[in-house]
């Protein structure tokens, strides 16, 4: 609006004077000069400037960009007008119901004939701009679902590389690369600098979130954005409340972690970022994790699957074990055992034969005792005897000795099979004890054999002692016909009594006749 | 076998991991497969252990090009919260000893 001339009346052009005596004839105004002469008047009795508190009516803005609303109160209305000049430096939005104070001067509108008042300032009533602006930029946020929890995206767990938008020189962008430096050194910090307050700050911000975006993959990827700054008064703040940030961090593909001030300061970025962090220092323990657990639950994963790898392999083991013991699928054991049992079965006769030999040997031994204690024959038949116990013994001794060795190495044998688990080992074992069961059963021949020869021996030795033959070689037995007593002296036998005599082949009754003793004998 | 790929961010490595240890603890997997996931969790955990092991932040700044394209240069870390009185004489603690 150009700048309006000090009122002077005498610009007011004057009227032509009216001719002397025409009555009719007066000095007429146009509709402009009244106007004109009102806005003179109002300049001259109004001071320049006026605050007006009101009540915001039939506001519109049309797309020229000027205000035009009503105040008014309870009894009166006051037109106003806020060039666009002004209206851009406006906080917030100027709405209907609003209570404000306007400061500005009163005009007057020639071509309609009001006045109204230009306004140059407005300030919601009670409140700050900024606290209404904020209340507004939040209700037409939250009415789009910008500030939805659904909206937001996970932080990742363990991020490579952060970006940090802020001041580079503030206390922010310190604190937030001291937190990471202690908690999780692992990760890639990238800078990126902007301006946090004042004019164009909003815009930096909201520049830097998109570039981040557009090249994500050319900055070698970035898994989470902080943006913020330190504390301040609202005014400093004010970038991180401004709609042009809130939207460049909703439409951010990246998680973005909003740290603006201090705890209590909560701005529209804090609203709209997928995290908000209470100061610069927390926005980065929530970005990542602290190394020390990270290593920590590694070791313990780590730990869990070696202890799973090995429970897996004994229980395999185990099942192997229960498999080997099934004989379906354990032939070459199976065998084994079978062989074992083989070995078994032979021990088993080995100890019967030997004591079918030795109780053979008694049986001989005592019958020949017998027959020989029947002679009285005296020392050669105890020599006789002594022999056959000897010869018996030493039948037995060898006999068990080469069983027991071979006992031995059987229940060696066993052990291993018992042991054994790979089957693969299974076939050397049965290697092994193939010899020592064919050794077995050779020395149990031997034994049998040469025990049978030995018996045999010394049967016939005995045998040759046995007093028939020596009837058959003309001795005689006789013994008392009613006693059976064997006769061994003269003074045994009473005249004219019955006697036996034994012969090789049978025996004889007599009577003895003549009993003497025999001087005549040698 | 798969390859223990270098590329593998820690939280894929991690996530793998714990689904091979899962997998491995079902009891459901035969000995040889168990074997070779056990080394494949090895692998893994010892790539995890590596990025671990990296020791100190790395910073750096992102600038602008004239084309308005991103390029990454070394950042330096304000020294102290007076940026501007820095050029002066090193911080605190770090005074000359010699007059």
């Amino acid at each position: 609006m150009p700048e309006r001339p000090p009122f002077d009346p005498r610009r007011i052009p004057r009227p032509p004077e009216p001719p002397e005596g025409t009555r009719a004839e007066f000095t007429a105004l146009s509709v402009r000069q009244v106007n004109e002469l009102v806005r003179g008047a109002l300049a001259r009795h109004l001071p320049p400037t006026l605050h007006v508190l009101g009540q915001i009516s039939n506001l519109a803005r049309p797309t020229s960009g000027h205000v035009y609303f009503t105040l008014k109160d309870d009894y009166a209305e006051l037109r106003c007008v806020m060039w666009r000049s002004s209206a851009a430096r406006l906080k917030f939005a100027p709405e209907d119901g609003l209570e404000v104070i306007a400061t500005g001067g009163i005009d007057v509108y020639a071509q309609r004939g009001t006045y109204q008042l230009v306004v140059r300032r407005l300030e919601p009533r009670g409140v700050g701009a900024l606290e209404v602006a904020f209340r507004q930029l939040k209700e037409r946020l939250g009415r789009e679902g910008l500030f939805d929890p659904r909206r937001k995206r996970p932080l990742p767990q363990v991020p490579e590389r952060i970006a940090i938008v802020t001041s580079p020189t503030g206390a922010a962008i310190r604190d937030v690369l001291q937190a990471l430096a202690r908690r999780y050194p692992p990760v890639q910090a990238l800078v990126f600098p902007v301006r946090v307050q004042g004019e164009g700050a909003a815009q930096e911000i909201a520049t830097a979130l998109r570039t981040l975006n557009e090249h994500a993959q050319a900055l070698g990827g970035i898994d989470v954005i902080i943006a913020g700054r330190g504390g301040g008064s609202l005014e400093d703040l004010w970038a991180f409340n401004e709609e042009v940030v809130a939207r460049a961090i909703a439409a951010s593909r990246i998680p973005v972690i909003s740290a603006v001030g201090h705890e209590v300061d909560v701005t529209i970025s804090d609203l709209v970022a997928d995290v908000r962090a209470p100061t610069p220092t927390a926005a980065a323990e929530l970005a990542t994790p602290v190394a020390a657990e990270l290593a920590a639950s590694l070791a313990r994963q780590a730990a869990r699957a070696a202890r799973a790898a090995r429970h897996t392999l004994d229980l395999a083991g185990a099942r192997l074990a229960a498999d080997l013991a099934c004989e379906g699928l354990a032939r070459p054991l199976a065998r084994l055992r079978w062989r074992a049992q083989g070995l078994d079965e032979l021990q088993h006769r080995l100890r019967h034969t030997l004591s079918e030999l030795l109780r053979r040997a008694r049986e001989y031994h005592n019958a020949a005792a017998l027959r020989v204690l029947a002679f009285r024959s005296g020392a050669r038949f105890a020599r006789l005897g002594r022999m056959i116990d000897r010869h018996t013994h030493r039948l037995w001794r060898g006999l068990s000795a080469g069983v027991l060795r071979g006992d031995r190495r059987l229940a060696l044998v066993l052990a291993r099979v018992d042991k054994a688990g790979p089957p693969a080992r299974l076939p050397l074992l049965a290697e092994h004890l193939k010899p020592v069961e064919a050794r077995l059963r050779s020395i149990t021949r031997n034994l049998l054999v040469h025990g049978r020869a030995a018996l045999t021996l010394r049967m016939e030795a005995i045998a040759a002692c046995h007093p028939e033959h020596v009837l058959r070689r003309g001795y005689s037995i006789t013994r008392d016909a009613r006693t059976r007593e064997l006769i061994r002296s003269v003074r045994q036998v009473r005249a004219r009594a019955r006697i036996v005599t034994q012969v090789a082949d049978g025996e004889f009754r007599a009577t003895a006749d003549d009993p003497r003793q025999p001087e005549l004998f040698d | 076998m798969s390859k223990p790929a270098k590329r593998l961010k820690f939280e894929e490595a991690m996530q793998r991991l714990d689904a091979i240890v899962q997998a491995m603890e079902s009891g459901e997997i035969g000995v040889e497969e168990s074997i070779a996931k056990y080394e494949e969790a090895m692998s893994l955990a010892a790539h995890c252990r590596q990025i671990l092991d990296q020791a100190e932040l790395r910073i750096q700044k992102i600038q602008l090009d004239a084309a308005g394209k991103p390029e990454l240069t070394p950042f330096q870390v304000p020294e102290s919260p007076a940026g501007e009185e820095a050029e002066s004489g090193g911080s605190i603690g770090e005074e000359p000893a010699d007059d």
